[in-house]
């Protein structure tokens, strides 16, 4: 069953045009020149409860636009949506405690005092029973190791702290919908795989609807099996990630070492290179399987080493990005 | 309200982060606000009255102005800083907080080092009112009260109106300052002293004269009409429309955004 | 020299990109000229004063006082630099070669210079055109505005040697908030900003004519206007220029001494 339901959305802003100039910025202060830019236009898609979905897309694709449409803080020019029965732009005060959003670029914990008061200030806010708020913290705390970290002033954490901090502050409120921007921006490997592993865990065991937004590729292979692709206000690509993996990334690198020389032509066989004791060859995976290959090059040469490299996600998202001119 | 005493206790326990830095800017503010009624003095020391107000009433209706100002610097600093919400994004989280906005506004910030100017201007007032030797009635005490109530309530709407101004634009914004800091100038002293055109602009658009000037007629006894010492309740009604104002604000940010 | 000149020059270009600002605080201070306008005529309405200045002289010198507000009052703030002090990378400034007095005295004096350029004239024009009595008046004479500019002129030398000395009190406090505020706080009562020095309460009057505060603004306003006369106008340049030698000196001498501590910490 859906829980989030977007149809035809779409927001345009009016900006000023700025002219440099004296003459130019009287002039524009008397009288302004708008001109008018689509952010997103007719976006739709739906979203099961218990999945986890990335957004994808270039800066500047509507990404954030899109965000703060679904959390209520813009209002579309123009379409609907329904997210577990609310509009988001509509009743504000009762649809925001139905999800938590995390900013990975801004904090809402207090910044000179420990994050614990920020959390029983969020309970108040939100109006969180005490036994409720009780048990979330507890579980919170455990599951993301915050026990050292809950009662020093927020200044004297690290990044990754913090945002495990920022993490559990829009949790408390047991939100049924997290939209994560960019959650894992400037962490190091430990503190991301942390982030990771417990935003699993609440998938899994809470059945919470997630939407990631991130640049890093590898998020989104570790959480989401379907993505959105947005690019230039629309969407472009809606379904799983392993699907446009075999779509796209259907190049494979494989190294040889040899101390043999070979030199032939074959079908699926893209680019071969000398390298200092061996060969690098480029094969299209589509065209060429690569056990076919391996048994082929056995046949003619002896090999003591083989490496086999698929194209990575990243590379995978800048040939979408070309692909669709973003 | 006990979220907003709550939401205290943390700023408090904020500033507290800082001692020394506090402690010297409590000093700095007492003698930046010294400056305010030494020109008062100052100019009484040359003259005796101001259009027959003496220096003790004048120092009467300073103090009411100044506290109301104060009190909204330490107490509401959110809406007076309202700008630092839109150009940072904070006001995107407000929004996705199921409280009232102007509620949240008013407890994410404080600046307690303004608590100087509280209590000097109520230091002020003690030695006005002893000073002045007037006779004291129940509806004096309340009429007093209620002016400094309306003070507080009047620059809340000033600010009300002009964070409602950093929707539109966030340029410029020193021009709100002649509404808020040149308004509390001006109402310092009691309004009736001004030109024609000043108390027809500083009573039916921003409605000072009800704060400082018919209410403190009749508290000092020039004036004994009753509905004088009720006239502050009008400022109450002025906040409706600030309100509002702000709500469209709001609502035309969530459609245009930043 | 020129490096200084260099960094004036910069600074004075960065200073007159704020137009909206300075559009902002020019109606601002107008508004604050005329409330202050209305304050003092009806002070002078209500009876005989016993002060030296005539209204139409008060007048003036309200309007000169917000006209120049940016370029004399005490209170300046370059936080950027404030900054930098504080979190212990001053070390960055020591790294150029030039002298850190000149440069950041250059840098002051630009910053106010610049943002005065664009605000005075539009005030001023304004004040002469709105009609009497609000209207501020002409020079008294030719000379005295000579004495004028030049007492104005060396009021900004002195109040950028004034300014000059704060942040190099926050190397010491590492805090502009404390000594720094209350320190320029009174600067600007005595300057004459709050009310003019003849308005003064005797005692504050007697004391505030040994400080160097009142040469910056009130000594040019009162030449203008005058209420000093050509004689005391050249005995009050002649003050401002003691004071001038004097805390430029002291500024360098306590900031080479105050820097030779910071390399000797290691930075």
């Amino acid at each position: 069953m859906s829980i989030i339901e977007v149809n035809n959305i779409s927001k345009s802003f009016r900006i000023v045009k700025k002219e440099s100039g004296l003459k130019n910025s009287i002039k524009s202060f008397f009288k302004r020149e708008y001109k008018t830019i689509e952010a997103v236009k007719n976006i739709s898609f739906s979203i099961d409860e218990g999945e986890i979905v990335g957004y994808i897309g270039p800066n500047g694709a509507g990404k954030s636009t899109t965000i703060k449409i679904l959390s209520g803080i813009l209002t579309p020019n123009d379409g609907k949506c329904s997210i577990n029965g609310y509009t988001p732009w509509l009743d504000r005060k009762n649809y925001v405690k139905q999800i938590g959003v995390v900013f990975g670029q801004r904090s809402q914990l207090w910044w000179d005092i420990p994050a614990i008061d920020t959390f029983s200030l969020l309970k108040d806010i939100y109006s969180i029973g005490d036994e409720d708020y009780e048990r979330v913290l507890n579980e919170l705390t455990d599951k993301l190791n915050l026990s050292d970290i809950l009662t020093t002033p927020v200044r004297q954490l690290s990044l990754g702290q913090r945002m495990r901090l920022e993490i559990a502050a829009s949790l408390l409120h047991e939100p049924k919908i997290l939209f994560l921007d960019e959650p894992t921006i400037g962490l190091d490997a430990v503190s991301k795989q942390l982030v990771r592993d417990f935003i699993k865990n609440i998938n899994k065991e809470k059945k919470v609807t997630i939407i990631l937004t991130t640049h890093d590729m590898s998020d989104i292979e570790a959480l989401a099996k379907r993505i959105i692709l947005i690019g230039k206000g629309s969407v472009l690509y809606d379904g799983s990630l392993l699907k446009l993996k075999n779509k796209y990334a259907s190049k494979v690198n494989i190294t040889v070492t040899t101390k043999d020389k070979i030199r032939f032509k074959k079908k699926g066989l893209l680019e071969t290179t000398r390298i200092k004791d061996g060969y690098q060859f480029v094969i299209d995976s589509k065209e060429l399987n690569i056990s076919s290959f391996l048994n082929y090059l056995t046949q003619k040469i002896s090999i003591e080493d083989v490496t086999i490299e698929n194209e990575n996600t990243d590379e995978l998202i800048v040939k979408l990005y070309e692909e669709y001119n973003i | 309200m006990k979220l907003y005493i709550k939401a205290l206790k943390m700023h408090i326990m904020s500033e507290l982060q800082y001692k020394g830095s506090f402690f010297m800017s409590i000093i700095s503010q007492i003698i930046t606000f010294f400056s305010y009624y030494f020109v008062i003095i100052s100019l009484f020391t040359k003259f005796n009255n101001i259009k027959g107000f003496s220096l003790y009433e004048v120092l009467l209706c300073f103090s009411i102005i100044q506290f109301g100002f104060a009190f909204n610097e330490v107490f509401a600093r959110g809406i007076d800083k309202f700008d630092n919400f839109i150009i940072s994004g904070k006001f995107d989280q407000l929004l996705l907080r199921p409280k009232n906005i102007i509620l949240q506004v008013l407890i994410s910030e404080t600046d307690f080092v303004k608590i100087a100017r509280l209590i000097q201007s109520l230091i002020v007032m003690v030695i006005a009112l002893i000073n002045l030797r007037l006779e004291i009635t129940l509806l004096k005490i309340f009429t007093l009260i209620l002016m400094f109530i309306s003070a507080i309530i009047i620059f809340f709407c000033l600010f009300l109106i002009s964070a409602s101004y950093c929707f539109l634009t966030v340029q410029g914004l020193e021009v709100r300052n002649v509404l808020t800091d040149g308004g509390k100038q001006m109402a310092q002293y009691p309004i009736g002293i001004f030109n024609k055109g000043f108390i027809f602009v500083f009573t039916f658009i921003v409605p000072y004269a009800f704060v400082n000037y018919y209410p403190l007629l009749y508290f000092l006894g020039r004036n004994n009409n009753t509905i004088y010492a009720f006239s502050p309740l009008i400022v109450f009604i002025y906040l409706i429309p600030c309100i509002l104002l702000f709500n469209l604000g709001t609502k035309k940010y969530k459609s245009v955004g930043s | 020299m020129k490096v200084y000149l260099s960094y004036f020059k910069l600074k004075f270009i960065t200073g007159l990109q704020y137009r909206t600002a300075a559009i902002a605080g020019i109606s601002t201070q107008i508004f604050f000229g005329l409330v202050n306008v209305l304050v003092y005529i009806a002070f002078y309405k209500s009876g005989d004063s016993n002060v030296s200045m005539s209204l139409s002289q008060t007048i003036t010198y309200l309007w000169l006082n917000q006209a120049f507000l940016i370029l004399i009052f005490q209170f300046y703030r370059d936080t950027e630099l404030y900054e930098l002090i504080k979190s212990g990378n001053l070390s960055y400034e020591l790294a150029r070669p030039q002298n850190l007095y000149w440069m950041w005295y250059f840098k002051i004096l630009a910053t106010r210079a610049s943002q005065a350029v664009l605000r005075f004239l539009p005030a001023l024009i304004f004040a002469f055109l709105i009609p009497i009595p609000y209207k501020m008046s002409l020079p008294v004479s030719i000379s005295s505005f000579i004495l004028f500019v030049v007492a104005l002129f060396l009021g900004t030398i002195l109040i950028t040697a004034i300014s000059t000395l704060y942040p190099i009190i926050v190397i010491k406090t590492l805090n502009e908030k404390g000594v720094v505020n209350i320190f320029s706080a009174f600067g600007d009562i005595l300057g004459g900003l709050a009310v003019p020095i003849p308005f003064f309460p005797k005692f504050i009057a007697a004391f505030s004519k040994y400080l160097p505060f009142q040469y910056v603004s009130d000594l040019p306003f009162r030449i203008y206007i005058g209420n000093i006369g050509i004689k005391d106008a050249f005995n009050g340049i002649f003050i401002q220029l003691f004071w001038i030698a004097t805390l430029i000196l002291i500024g360098y001498i306590v900031l080479q001494k105050l820097l030779k501590n910071v390399s000797v910490q290691g930075g």
